[in-house]
């Protein structure tokens, strides 16, 4: 165990990557001449608590000093001349945040990006649209909508809220956990599409997460959004609140009708800024803020950079939040990579010291894995697994979600937690070789869960 | 013009019992310090489209900003909610609400309307409602709040009215006679009025509304539901949600509570029915009541919602806290206006005891403002060419008047305020007069 602890060249932040995906980046800024070095990277997330290891990356995302910096000047430009500030800035400087994501993302015209708090916004916006249709006739009572199982809570919540509360039948789609391939997520994805179509229903809208929260898997995003176009699926939203900076995001590859990406989370934009994409078709998609203002009915981009008076400065910083993910070799591709390596190699020693497995295999992971506990800790529900996250937290300063799996009927001895580990440009070996101690000790002392109710 | 003037009557039965009056009183030192940061030698006299907020506030802020940059899972899990609940119970004991259940804090009254208005659509939409019910409105109620009415009322079926009153305004009888016109007209065929939304203070042009007496011939008359739109309230009129007796109830914290941009708060009101209340962006906690909703929305910033028991400790740092801020602020603005209207040859537009901490100034009719768009283009002009900030109204004159007074500016006064501010904005607009400026000149 203690070997992986000096192989600081696997772990580089800094290191050389051969293969670098251009197709991506973005034409400005350009890559930075002068690499972030070590000391600067720490100084930039010297503000985190220290000595906790914090492998969560995937909840709240982080904010380098310098982005926070950035933050507060806009928060102070507006403070300073709140009306000049209004009327003659606020409008370019979202314009100029919507074409750098324009950029990052590969869409095709700015219309195509509104910028919004986060994901939870953008499934409201596109959610609420869908409410309108089926109670204003265009779709019939009964219509369906299918969704993952594993979305996320909010986003069932936002379903609930505006699909079933409007007449609309929701169908969502079992997956396997542990899960093998991505065979399995398809064929489940074409089983719950033919419940969609039961009955001569039509259906209206997929939601379709690019990386499931939790447990945390990477959905074959581009193949379902081929298959619910060959079914004659009118929509397909999907939700990648783990996107940019965690999996590749390219909306002409993709294919979607629209795509969400929260860029607080691993983007470094200071909380919250997130994305809508909206694909540019010939029919009028009818979507709207739900927070109506002045800009109502001037297109949805138009509408979400004014909604009232608030502090629109998260949104502000993302021309500067590029300029510091090109400080990174790379830049987001390189960050990418580097951050996926790491959590797989990462995970790979935990499973491995724990006697477990991986949730998913490697080429089905982000930068956020999933890492089976040991059988003996006793995860017996989901309120139990928040006790033990509490107990990570509070007594081996260790703050990581743990995911609670039902076992399957007849298992000896089953698997039913499962951690779910990130890794982010300011994480260190240490911080899982904490993890793996504590898990250790946890079960060298014959701890069992029980003990926390 | 003092701002720390000695009041000898404050009314305290409105003052919350924590925090207590700061024993020492802000100096005129401190309170230049705390906003020298605004931009130096423009007359700010326009408090009432953005409020302000103090350097101290500023600093409580980006501390809770900070607090969840430092370690998010445990500031979500285990400080979040305490602390939106302690701004909460600070925002009831200012209003005199009696549940903190009642309360509910969101970004800015543009979402409070949201909420409202999406649960009105949702009782057209179910049925609960009759497709033509109408809702009523003023005629000057604020423009996002009309488009509101619009995109979740009419577009749900129901009927929209709107309460005319003339401006200039010259007693509440006037308004209190055109709304009871417009509820005869809401009731006509057979149909109901389900809601009616009244500002507490209207915007542009700006004139405190008389929302008690309208509230009790909302029940008179068997109006459903009755939502005030208390953008400009607390800090600029009495805001008592047991004598108003408004169903719902918003007011905004930044404009002139000092909290940074993204403060607002919605009471509803408990009765016997349930109101079936959402925030629009659904997360974890729908089901939960608006009030916890409303405490997470996703991952955001939250810090200006939890600063609201530090901008009321910077409140109670002046002689009478809220209600002494108040009273100097209208006493203030009201003998400004009556500078500026002397000065210029006009008159306000409404009466004194009609105005809050904002009055609305006729400009000399030689300027020639013609239209909506010609008032914003004189206000750019004085923005950029005298340094005053000051929104414009445009009225339309009646018909056959000679030599209307077509344009009203709208001034504000907030504790920062100077009458030398005042005095640039009145020489601006002479000197324009004695250049024959007519704003025909702008219309480019």
């Amino acid at each position: 165990m203690s070997s992986c602890h000096h192989n600081h060249h696997n772990m580089d932040i800094n290191g050389c990557d051969a293969k670098i995906s251009d197709t991506h980046l973005p034409k400005k800024p350009k890559l930075s001449p002068t690499l972030i070095s070590d000391t600067e990277l720490e100084s930039e997330f010297s503000h985190h608590v220290q000595n906790i290891a914090r492998i969560n990356n995937g909840s709240f995302g982080c904010c380098p000093k310098s982005v926070m910096s950035a933050q507060q000047k806009w928060q102070l430009e507006f403070l300073k001349q709140p009306d000049d500030f209004y009327f003659n800035r606020l409008k370019e400087g979202i314009l100029q945040s919507r074409l750098v994501i324009k950029d990052l993302v590969n869409a095709d015209h700015v219309d195509e990006i509104s910028i919004v708090d986060n994901a939870t916004t953008a499934a409201a916006i596109v959610l609420q649209s869908v409410a309108w249709d089926f109670i204003q006739g265009k779709f019939n009572k009964g219509d369906a909508a299918v969704m993952l199982h594993y979305a996320y809570g909010a986003v069932k919540k936002s379903v609930e809220a505006y699909v079933t509360r409007a007449g609309g039948y929701v169908i969502e789609v079992e997956l396997p956990f542990p899960v093998n391939s991505v065979s399995e997520i398809i064929s489940e994805f074409r089983r719950a599409l033919e419940r969609g179509k039961v009955n001569g229903r039509k259906v209206r809208l997929a939601v379709i997460d690019h990386v499931t929260s939790m447990p945390s898997v990477v959905i074959p995003v581009k193949e379902l959004v081929k298959i619910c176009r060959e079914e004659g699926v009118d929509k397909v939203f999907v939700d990648a609140a783990h996107g940019i900076g965690c999996v590749d995001v390219d909306m002409k590859e993709i294919g979607a009708d629209f795509y969400t990406s929260n860029l607080h989370k691993w983007f470094f934009c200071p909380p919250a800024a997130a994305f809508l994409y909206c694909r540019k078709s010939s029919e009028i998609d009818d979507l709207h803020h739900p927070v109506v203002s002045h800009e109502y009915g001037n297109g949805l981009a138009i509408e979400s950079a004014w909604i009232g008076t608030r502090d629109y400065s998260a949104q502000l910083v993302v021309p500067k939040v590029l300029e510091f993910v090109n400080r990174f070799e790379g830049g987001i591709e390189g960050i990418k990579k580097r951050n996926h390596k790491a959590v797989v190699e990462m995970g790979e020693m935990l499973a491995k010291a724990w006697g477990t497995h991986l949730g998913s295999p490697p080429e089905m992971c982000s930068s956020m894995i999933m890492v089976g506990l040991p059988a003996s800790l006793g995860i017996s529900s989901d309120s139990v697994a928040l006790k033990l996250r509490t107990h990570l937290r509070n007594n081996f300063s260790v703050e990581v979600p743990i995911y609670y799996r039902a076992p399957g009927d007849g298992v000896v001895n089953p698997v039913t937690g499962y951690a779910r580990i990130s890794h982010q440009v300011y994480n260190k070996p240490d911080d899982y070789y904490r993890f793996r101690d504590a898990i250790n000790q946890l079960v060298n002392d014959k701890f069992t869960c029980e003990l926390l109710s």
